[in-house]
């Protein structure tokens, strides 16, 4: 009964592979969507930005700031506008949310200017960013789809309907951010905001000469494991072992030039500056003894409140104490994966700034959930396909 | 109610937010208004699905409602108003919406959500406004959180399945369609309708997949996903009190008092397994679906199994955890000690499945093992459970039931023979004691249900085996050790290396042990007394006992356990209610028990347990001598022995402490702090079987009481007990000797001075000191209630304590055989039962008594009492005088005074009675 066979089944695939082109195509894909009513969003948020956008942009009166019509904002459930899975988006759509929560980030997105030509539009990444901040935040739905912004990705060498890796997409997003940004001001904002300096030091056991070199880093990459491949118990473990010096010896040894030979070295990494939005990416994929990588699920509970003073020692920093003082942080948001390391969803838990609220994102489904819901993505080493925090992000708090 | 109704009789801020809701939207609130019932009842969201014929007609319904509204208004000035405002918004709303009433029905859709939502939104701000009625029992937030997060999920889920159905609906009309309009194997070229018709089929294909991706994967996937990533929260949740319930249990098994009732898990946990079982289902139909038609990159293709395998692990995991013992082995003679199990015995054991859902037609068998994986350690001792070791679990149908496996009537046998038996354990002897050997008794459950096949399993608390009750005590002691201590329920190995317990734990788990036995715990001064008896002179909440020092060594002789446990066996069998009620000290040191004592007034006792013997109690009293310092006087403890034969409060009511002059009294006078002992120890008195007067009495009366005698150079007094024959007890006014008015103080100091009645009366304690004038006691007997009196003269029969009416003016006064005393002055907690019959003689002369024989006196000998073992002659030879079969007992003139003085040469020990008032100051 069912279309199954081999002769009926070649028109079926047929019609779905044109549908497949098709939804490469831009102008399908606007023809799709003139019938819902995000093209008639759209087309009203290019004239009017949100009142949202109005608050929240009080001193940036910039470029495209434009005249306001619309009072009424729409009363969507918690404020928060989820993001259809348009084909294995998920990745994608928590990262999104994440971006759009950031009311700092929000703040550098409006004030970018819009290119001037379609096609360019349609290419400029940050530029069709802050369209779907747009449509999200004037919408009537409950969802959008992030279609232009993939189509603008898929121009940019990033392929879609594929399963992706939280952190790799997110520095992939953010370099595609930086590069296409023309206000070199706005670029710096944007790397101020997430940009972690660090000092690398390399010192020769033989003869204590040291270099270093300073260098910037999106993530904190931390190791589930310590150098002995034991589970560590906590974040702040994770992180300590991060900035733990490493002796570089056997055939880690390298050439020192003021002996002349391969000495044994010590290889630390010093913390220089925190960013506003600090991002922790929690290697919970590696590889075990055989090639094959397998995803670590035990639980590595993280804090809402997370001090880097209390969990650094003196050596281990590199800073002022005015930078120091800082470095008093709190969680934002958790980028969660569930499954294996093939494939599998992710979904975003964020704190809303504004409300304090924690929020879930599960593509087009937004709940306000509680902190007891993040808890339950510090993993659980019997659950192998539960749901594991992966990116971290916390936010700096507000100096007293 | 109806959602508009609702609406309305929101509060001005929520409705604040309806107003601003149809300020700008397209549909006027007039018409929300006046249609209200017939929008709230249409299937919005249906219709807002793009070819939707639903939503044509659904817009045409509502002009021509909108229509009939409109005529049938009257002509009134309120309705003419009403009337305009319709026809403008049907003019509208047809103008608007003509061309696309898909679009029309996604608006009403919306706004309904919103209203919803804000409905939604004032409910809950009400809820936290106005506190739950009082009735409902109260809750924990933790419990409030996971009721509300239940409902939550099923709300959710039911969310879910809605969507579906509609999916499937969506995809049934395609079937249709395509049955019947796509022919393949027919020759189509010249048919231009054909044509139309596979372009409509492309259509309608485009649309699915629309729908497939937008709102199937959307509403039911993400709807899966985010009901899946909640549920793992409400598991952690339920987790957590499960673990709770564990811990709950486990202290409960050491005697806590608390509360392991499974039915409120039971439920949370039966509630989340439908819900996820429900799921399950949804996603297999859900997979049924995508089977019909597929296509290349389907989304539902990668999504569908990764959900399935997330949600059988949360399943199976739920279940794992949801299999418990609730019941830990014990034997039905044995309640208070669970986990301690004698071969041989019968004993029970229970387990239950908290989810209760299961297959009728599926019978699920439990099955138990002992010891599935034993520890590889020499000589551990390998048993086979008797009796069947499986059983089908039975299925209550009334909800308090639940999945119970129920094993009742088990025994323990060991394994004979292979060397690994009890006989062998001479040559092979394991490094663990017998007590120290842990068992573990694990359940198997095959489950089955929707086609989720596990074999669940559970483990008791390790649990030690015995083949005698003398090894019970010990027993407990190793699993009171173990359930304190042992961070892994499971550690078969755990008494390899015991750790140390921390003194807190150890004192809340002793404390315990008093809860479950007396009903009352220890309280802080108790336990400061411990501590410090085990610590030294500082304990600090650092400070840990190790293992050996709790159960193995002690510097009596017993460990430190034994001891404790000697005094709850006591408690239990013989002090119960003493306890319970507070009117044992029992742990008190002495030097706490001097401090205590030093600032009350004479006659001020406590009770307490001895501490250099095993289930010993004492009483220990404060007297104010004239000057010097005080004295403290305490009684050889009496053990469950003596309180056999007579309880304790008895013992005190008629304890009587004789001084070297023989003057009886009762030193304890009030129950520390300040109480009187009547009136403390009154309720718990004994009933003396009253005499009928009337009747001719064959026999007197018999009532054994504790005596003691002093000894002036002795560090204190010994002691014995007596039976009292009593004639009558009506006019027995011992009592009221209790009552005497006793007033330390303002008593005449006329101590040192031979007794006249009257300085005797206000204070006994003063007699006692006095300087012993035996003859002149007979004095006593006239003026003065309940006065034990000790008569010399007058009475023929030594050794017999009898308490007569004297006479009209003396009631109750008890003369006394002083030969009586006398054999027994240097005795040291000796008894001697002194049969009723024995022949006394008494001056009043209440008739003629039957002499009846004298039984033997019962001798005993307190444990290291060795004055008693050396007196023992003496007291034969004093039970020979007693010997009743001669009813013409010697005069006490001539045998008495001769057998005391005997007494005193014959055993050097003793000092020669002599008085030297200074020992009294």
């Amino acid at each position: 009964m069912r279309p199954r066979g081999k002769a009926e089944g070649r028109l079926w695939l047929r019609a779905l592979e044109i549908l497949q082109e098709l939804s490469f195509c831009d102008c399908t894909i606007l023809s799709m969507s003139q019938r819902g009513e995000h093209q008639e969003s759209k087309k009203k948020l290019e004239i009017s930005p949100s009142e949202t956008m109005k608050a929240e942009e009080e001193s940036y009166k910039e470029e495209n700031k434009e005249p306001k019509s619309e009072d009424w904002r729409p009363p969507s459930v918690f404020g928060a506008v989820g993001l259809y899975n348009i084909g294995q988006t998920c990745c994608l759509n928590s990262l999104l949310q994440v971006f759009f929560m950031n009311i700092h980030f929000t703040k550098i997105l409006r004030r970018i200017s819009v290119p001037v030509c379609g096609t360019q539009k349609k290419k400029n990444v940050p530029y069709q960013m802050l369209l779907l901040l747009e449509k999200m935040q004037c919408g009537k739905q409950k969802a959008v789809s992030p279609k232009e912004l993939a189509i603008c990705l898929v121009a940019h060498g990033v392929t879609m309907f594929v399963q992706y890796d939280a952190a790799q997409l997110f520095l992939t997003l953010w370099n595609l951010l930086k590069k296409q940004m023309k206000n070199p001001e706005l670029v710096e904002k944007l790397s101020d905001l997430y940009t972690i300096s660090v000092q690398e030091h390399l010192t020769c056991q033989t003869c204590s000469s040291e270099t270093k070199r300073n260098s910037s880093m999106l993530t904190l990459p931390v190791s589930l494991l310590d150098s002995d491949s034991h589970m560590l118990k906590t974040l702040e473990e994770c992180l300590q072992c991060f900035f733990r010096p490493e002796e570089l010896t056997g055939h880690n040894m390298c050439f020192c030039e003021h002996c002349g030979k391969k000495t044994p070295f010590q290889q630390s990494v010093k913390l220089v500056h925190l960013p506003q939005t600090l991002t922790i990416h929690l290697k919970r994929f590696c590889f075990g003894r055989s090639a094959y990588i397998h995803k670590i699920s035990s639980c590595l509970p993280f804090p809402q409140d997370l001090d880097f003073n209390a969990v650094l020692t003196e050596q281990q920093c590199q800073a002022y104490d005015n930078e120091k003082a800082a470095w008093q942080y709190e969680l934002f948001a958790v980028v969660a994966h569930s499954g294996s390391t093939s494939y599998g969803h992710y979904c975003a838990y964020i704190r809303s700034l504004t409300e304090c609220k924690w929020y879930c994102f599960n593509d087009s489904l937004v709940e306000q959930v509680s902190w007891d819901d993040v808890k339950s993505t510090y993993g659980h080493s019997d659950l192998s396909w539960g749901q594991t925090a992966y990116l971290l992000f916390y936010m700096r708090k507000h100096r007293q | 109610m109806a959602q508009w109704q609702e609406m309305q009789q929101l509060p001005p801020t929520h409705l604040e937010r309806v107003h601003q809701l149809y300020t700008n939207a397209a549909l006027p609130m007039t018409v929300r208004q006046s249609l209200a019932d017939w929008i709230e009842d249409q299937d919005w969201q249906q219709a807002a699905e793009p070819f939707s014929s639903h939503a044509r007609m659904l817009f045409h319904s509502l002009l021509t409602l909108l229509g009939e509204q409109q005529g049938s208004l009257g002509p009134g000035d309120e309705d003419f108003m009403l009337k305009h405002n319709l026809r403008k918004a049907r003019i509208d709303l047809q103008a608007a919406f003509e061309e696309h009433p898909e679009n029309f029905a996604n608006l009403v859709a919306n706004l309904l959500q919103e209203e919803r939502c804000i409905l939604r939104r004032a409910q809950a701000k009400g809820q936290v406004e106005t506190p739950p009625a009082p009735s409902t029992a109260p809750q924990n937030s933790q419990e409030q959180e996971i009721q509300q997060r239940l409902a939550e999920f099923r709300t959710a889920l039911q969310e879910a399945e809605r969507a579906f159905r509609h999916m499937e609906d969506l995809q049934d009309t395609f079937d249709f369609s395509y049955k019947m309009y796509y022919m393949p194997g027919q020759d189509h070229s010249h048919d231009p309708q054909y044509a139309q018709h596979v372009q409509a089929l492309q259509a309608k294909l485009q649309s699915l997949d629309r729908q497939r991706r937008i709102l199937s994967l959307q509403e039911v996937v993400a709807q899966i996903q985010q009901l899946l990533g909640r549920s793992e929260t409400l598991r952690d949740f339920l987790q957590q009190e499960l673990s709770a319930w564990r811990e709950r249990q486990q202290r409960s098994c050491l005697g806590a008092p608390t509360d392991t009732c499974l039915l409120q898990l039971q439920g949370w946990f039966t509630a989340l397994g439908e819900g996820l079982f429900q799921l399950l289902q949804l996603l297999r139909a859900v997979g049924e679906l995508r089977q019909k038609v597929t296509y290349e990159q389907d989304p539902l293709q990668s999504e569908l199994p990764l959900l399935e395998k997330r949600l059988l692990e949360q399943l199976t995991c739920l279940l794992q955890s949801a299999f418990v013992v609730e019941q830990q082995p014990c034997m039905p003679n044995t309640p208070k000690r669970p986990l301690v199990l004698r071969t041989a015995n019968k004993f029970c054991t229970r387990a239950r499945l908290l989810v209760r859902l299961h297959d009728r037609n599926h019978r699920m068998e439990a099955n138990i093992h002992i010891d599935r994986d034993p520890p590889k350690t020499r000589g551990f001792r390998k048993f086979n459970i008797l009796t069947s070791s499986s059983k089908t679990v039975l299925v209550g149908d009334s909800p308090r039931e639940g999945l119970v496996c129920d094993f009742q009537y088990l025994t323990l046998k060991e394994q004979k023979g292979g060397g690994s038996g009890k006989g062998s354990r001479g040559t092979n002897e394991g490094p663990l004691a017998v007590t120290e050997e842990l068992h573990l008794i694990t359940f198997t459950l095959a489950y089955a249900y929707c086609g989720l096949e596990l074999k669940l399993e559970t483990s008791t608390l390790p649990f030690v085996i015995i083949s005698n009750n003398n090894q019970l005590s010990s027993a407990w002691a190793s699993v009171l050790w173990f359930n304190m201590l042992s961070p892994n329920p499971k550690d078969q190995q755990f008494f390899s290396t015991p750790p140390p317990a921390p003194w807190p734990r150890l004192a809340e788990v002793l404390s315990w042990q008093f809860q479950s036995t007396a009903e009352r715990g220890l309280s802080r001064e108790h336990l400061h007394m411990l501590a410090e008896k085990l610590f030294g002179s500082k304990p600090s909440p650092e400070s840990a006992l190790p293992w050996t020092k709790f159960s193995k060594d002690g510097a009596a002789g017993f460990s430190f356990w034994a001891w404790l446990d000697g005094i709850l066996a006591l408690l239990h069998d013989h002090l119960k209610q003493l306890w319970k009620d507070g009117l044992i000290l029992g742990f008190v040191s002495r030097k706490q028990e001097r401090k205590l004592l030093k600032v009350k007034r004479s006659g001020t006792f406590l009770i307490r347990f001895s501490e250099s013997m095993l289930g010993g109690v004492t009483c220990t009293w404060v007297e104010h001598p004239e000057s010097g310092p005080p004295a403290f006087r305490a009684v050889v403890p009496y053990t469950a022995a003596e309180l056999a034969s007579l309880a304790l409060p008895d013992i005190i009511r008629d304890y009587q402490l004789l001084a070297e002059e023989n003057i009886p009294e009762n030193p304890l006078l009030f129950l520390y702090p300040d109480i009187a002992r009547d009136e403390a120890f009154g309720p718990y008195y004994s009933q003396r079987h009253e005499g009928i007067l009337t009747k001719k009495k064959e026999y007197l009366n018999q009532r054994l009481i504790r005596v003691s005698s002093r000894q002036p150079h002795e560090t204190w007094q010994t002691e014995e007990e007596l039976v009292v024959a009593t004639e009558d007890l009506e006019t027995l006014q011992l009592k009221s000797g209790g009552q005497q008015p006793v007033s330390p103080g303002t008593v005449p100091g006329g101590g040192r001075t031979p007794r006249t009645p009257q300085a005797v009366s206000p204070g006994l304690q003063q007699v006692v000191a006095a300087v012993p004038v035996l003859p002149s006691l007979q004095q006593l007997g006239s003026g003065d209630l309940g006065v034990l009196q000790t008569g010399m003269g007058d009475l023929g029969p030594p050794v017999v304590l009898q308490l007569l009416q004297v006479g009209p003016g003396a009631q109750g006064v008890l003369p006394m055989g002083s030969s009586a005393i006398g054999p027994l002055l240097g005795s040291d907690a000796a008894e001697l039962l002194l049969d009723n019959g024995a022949v006394g003689l008494q001056p009043s002369g209440l008739g003629e008594l039957e002499g009846l024989p004298l039984q033997e006196p019962a001798l005993e000998v307190g444990a290291g009492q060795l004055e008693a073992v050396e007196l023992l002659p003496t007291l034969d030879d004093s039970a020979v005088l007693l010997d009743s079969s001669d009813p013409f007992l010697p005069q006490p003139e001539d045998a008495a005074l001769p057998a005391t003085a005997s007494l005193f040469t014959a055993d050097g020990d003793f000092p020669a009675l002599h008085i030297d008032a200074s020992d009294f100051q």
